[in-house]
């Protein structure tokens, strides 16, 4: 059931934060541009929430030893990658008309948030080179655990060091932004989030089946038979 | 000394012997890295002032790219077998990483120290004021490399891609490293304090401590 809901309310739900955040009125500054941003915050939070959730998955797989928590680990990371990239391009495409470059190399977010990324690529190379189902889920566990702290490092770049970036502007004690923008954020921040949830249990699924074709493969050899193990074979 | 300690020395020792025997960080990974420095003047138009600014980003470049390939060097991997021996042996993980960090960070420092006149000779940078000031800074990026470099060599051990994915996992999270140690040069070139560098310095080092002591055991598992 919720295989086919999830995805169909994603849906309905971009549609409607496209239409929100085209009807939203343009900024004095940037114009019709900040509209952008939209998009690119909402993405670039729910990155932040799928590194989250995998260092979380990770560490419920280092305590329980269970797989679904490196299915899950494994599948927020990939849609963490995803949203990270859309967050670097729309960011690059928003900077080039609002501050006249694409990329600026003394902006301590953009660096950082590169960073983030290519870190997350690491992530999902060593879990394609390790072959061993147990052995991937630890070794991705510990990287997983670990390289959550570029999150925080991330999100408060912009008060650490001075750069291009505006500072925090939802805190929890004042938001400097126009209602009207606020819930043109808020909608796409929402439907982003379903979009997130819909590729999270799609993902999941798919890397559970993944799996089951996996033993199915292996069992005609029967049990006398085993794949060399090429993880530790030095 | 107590038992860590000891082990810990021991790993460090046992290391540094097999690396002077088989030369593979002496004999192959600093001609490697020396000859970068020699190779990059080549592909640019050669004007003193260019090379002059070159110079830091050619040394900070050629210490964390080969500085990763001497921690990650194969005399300091032990196969499964000997790890299985030293843990049946009662070696303590946390012990092994923090000797295999200490005999990584003798080998980085000396790199940086073979690096440091071959920049001087061939880029001719601004003569830095006072280079004494800069020891702590060299000592704590070595220390961060070598922990990072153990760390990733740990978290690839066995892996056919080790070569290439350890330090691809690695480089990035030496960012900060790279960050403290190059803006502490740059600080002193301009006669104005290293404090909040050296501080990022510490608390990079500090965090991969922690993560290289937290991590040991179940790293330990993995290779074993």
């Amino acid at each position: 059931m919720t295989k086919r809901i999830l995805p169909v309310l994603a849906g309905l739900a971009l549609v409607a934060a496209l239409a929100v955040a085209l009807s939203s009125p343009p900024d004095v500054l940037q114009g019709d541009f900040v509209r952008i941003l939209y998009i690119h915050v909402a993405n670039a939070w729910l990155a932040f929430l799928a590194f989250g959730v995998t260092a979380a998955a990770s560490i419920g797989w280092l305590v329980r030893k269970k797989p679904g928590y490196d299915r899950v680990a494994a599948a927020s990371a990939e849609i963490g990658v995803l949203f990270t990239a859309v967050t670097l391009f729309t960011g690059m495409i928003w900077g080039k008309p609002i501050w006249g470059t694409f990329w600026d190399w003394g902006d301590a977010r953009m660096a950082s948030t590169a960073l983030m990324f290519f870190v997350y690529l690491g992530y999902l190379a060593l879990r394609r080179a390790t072959p061993d189902r147990q052995a991937r889920a630890r070794r991705s566990a510990i990287l997983g655990v670990i390289a959550v702290v570029q999150v925080p490092l991330v999100y408060f770049s912009v008060v650490l060091w001075r750069t291009l970036h505006q500072g925090l502007t939802i805190r929890p004690d004042s938001v400097q932004m126009e209602p009207a923008m606020l819930v043109a954020l808020l909608v796409n921040v929402g439907a982003f989030s379903l979009l997130y949830l819909a590729l999270l249990t799609a993902r999941v699924r798919l890397a559970r089946l993944e799996e089951a074709v996996e033993a199915h493969e292996r069992a005609p050899a029967g049990r006398a038979v085993t794949a060399p193990r090429l993880e530790t074979g030095q | 000394m107590s038992r860590f300690w000891r082990q810990a020395l021991q790993v460090a020792k046992r290391d540094l012997l097999v690396e002077g025997r088989a030369g593979e960080g002496v004999g192959i990974v600093l001609p490697f890295g020396a000859l970068a420095v020699f190779v990059v003047p080549l592909a640019t138009s050669g004007s003193a002032s260019l090379l002059a600014d070159l110079a830091a980003p050619v040394y900070w470049l050629v210490t964390l790219l080969f500085g990763m390939q001497l921690a990650l060097r194969q005399t300091a991997t032990e196969t499964v077998p000997q790890r299985r021996l030293l843990v049946l042996l009662g070696l303590d993980p946390v012990a092994r990483f923090v000797g295999r960090t200490l005999s990584a960070w003798v080998l980085l420092i000396g790199l940086q120290l073979v690096l440091i006149p071959l920049v001087v000779l061939f880029y001719e940078p601004e003569p830095v004021p006072t280079p004494a000031l800069m020891l702590p800074a060299l000592a704590l990026y070595a220390l961060g490399l070598a922990m990072l470099g153990t760390l990733a060599g740990d978290l690839t051990v066995g892996l056919r891609t080790r070569t290439a994915l350890a330090p691809m996992l690695a480089a990035p999270l030496a960012v900060p490293l790279v960050m403290g140690a190059s803006q502490s040069l740059i600080s002193i070139s301009r006669g104005e304090g290293i404090l909040t560098w050296t501080l990022l310095l510490v608390a990079t080092d500090l965090a991969l401590a922690v993560a290289g002591v937290v991590t040991a055991r179940p790293l330990e598992e993995t290779a074993t």
